[in-house]
């Protein structure tokens, strides 16, 4: 199901430190959700019927991040950093209804190469993604409200410059 | 080169000469906290840009600054930071903000009240569908002779009219909501298509029901022929996910896509994708 299977193991200490107990360990798949052991609540999304089409991208999450348990209060929290191969990484526990339902990496700090490679490695897969906006010949761009000063970076913005 | 004078300290390309893009404008306003884009193309015989086309994209900008000066919740002064502080009444209002209340009451309604501008925090705020509304009427201020085709884009809300260039169609990307220089899809757009997100500006969506953050989306795109309604429907859906999809396949003429924050995707039948 992953085109990316990108791993990392996770020390227990790093886990234990957030959940508060010390018999778990676990596999946590870097900026998904999936946790080894983990108590994962069935897919809201796949028992959709509605007359809306869906899909499920190539890196499926077994949990929504803002999902609440049927029971019980959501719960969350982020762990400190801990040291892994590449650099530094915490990881956020959320748990609901006494389950973990989802496990995500908070904070991620790596030496230059190895965050390039691992960020394009974590963000989910669209289905009609078009990774160059420059040379998708576009007349426009509509996108979350960008501020007056993030538009000079944007992609509006060399669209507005028009060739002399 | 341009004969028209920029009406707002803005720059203006536009040019005479041989190719399809001397025909076209481009301006820039920064307003309402954002810079909208204005991009025009001349109708055949306008070569240079006419006194008609100035006068038109002059008040563009003045539609848009005029809403700034309305409805701006930042300016204690605008009559609707006024009205929020009961220092107004709905009575001694303009008449514009009544229109875009009623407005708001009726995407309140279309979206079974995902987006509520009562049930913000610090009073009524219609910012979620101002910003559309005055796109439109900008756009409107476009519609004269010599102006074949036209866009304005506010902040990533954006509403078209005539072709591109001829025989095509507006093509419109939807920002990825992971990569900032990527395109979640391309969409044929006649009308207008409005996007809501947090990724530019941080948790600022809100949910009705309880007042505090939330957004089930990380991107929430409508498409159809009001971009004050596609302003509304899109932060409705942004917040409402799902349960708002469902209200857009009923409503006529409109559709919706939406990135849930897991990566996975939805819309309505009609979304007009180029494939």
């Amino acid at each position: 199901m992953k085109r990316y299977p990108v791993v990392l193991g996770v020390t227990a200490a790093g886990l234990a430190g957030v959940l508060g107990f010390h018999s778990h360990s676990g596999t946590v798949a870097i900026g998904g959700t999936s946790l080894g052991a983990g108590n994962a609540p069935s897919s809201n999304h796949s028992s959709h019927t509605g007359p809306s089409n869906t899909r499920t991208p190539a890196t499926t999450p077994t949990t929504s991040p803002s999902s609440t348990g049927a029971s019980g209060s959501t719960t969350a929290a982020t762990g400190r950093l801990e040291q892994y191969g590449y650099g530094q990484l915490s990881v956020r526990v959320t748990m609901s209804g006494g389950k973990i339902t989802n496990v995500a990496v908070a904070t991620l700090q790596t030496a230059e190469s190895y965050s390039q490679q691992l960020a394009a490695q974590v963000i989910p897969i669209l289905q009609r993604e078009v990774l160059s906006a420059q040379s998708a010949q576009i007349n426009g761009l509509s996108g979350a409200t960008y501020t007056s000063e993030a538009y000079a970076y944007s992609v509006q913005s060399a669209l507005d410059k028009l060739p002399k | 080169m341009s004969a028209v004078t920029s009406p707002g300290g803005g720059r203006l390309h536009g040019g005479v000469g041989s190719g399809e893009r001397s025909r076209e404008i481009v301006h820039v306003e920064h307003v309402m906290g954002t810079a909208v884009s204005i991009h025009l193309r001349l109708g055949t015989g306008s070569q240079e840009p006419s006194s008609t086309v100035g006068a038109a994209l002059e008040r563009a900008c003045a539609e848009l600054h005029g809403a700034d000066g309305l409805f701006s919740t930042w300016k204690p002064e605008s009559p609707m930071s006024m009205l929020r502080r009961g220092l107004l009444s709905p009575d001694e209002v303009p008449d514009e903000i009544g229109q875009v209340l009623d407005l708001c009451a009726y995407v309140r309604d279309l979206s079974s009240g995902w987006f509520d501008p009562w049930a913000m925090p610090g009073g009524v705020d219609p910012t979620g569908i101002v910003k559309g509304w005055a796109v439109e009427r900008a756009l409107g201020a476009l519609r004269v002779r010599d102006v074949a085709a036209a866009s304005v884009n506010a902040g990533g809300d954006v509403a078209v009219f005539g072709e591109p260039a001829e025989g095509t169609r507006w093509r419109i990307g939807v920002r990825h909501p992971w990569r900032p220089d990527a395109l979640a899809c391309v969409l044929l757009v006649d009308d207008a298509v409005a996007t809501s997100g947090t990724y530019e500006r941080g948790p600022h969506l809100v949910d009705p029901r309880t007042g505090g953050p939330r957004a089930c989306a990380a991107s929430a795109s409508v498409v159809g022929p009001s971009l004050a309604l596609a302003d509304g429907m899109a932060t409705a859906l942004a917040v409402g996910g799902d349960e708002v999809l469902e209200r857009l396949a009923e409503l006529p003429r409109y559709e919706g896509y939406l990135v849930r924050t897991d990566g996975t995707e939805i819309w309505t039948p009609g979304m007009p994708f180029d494939e």
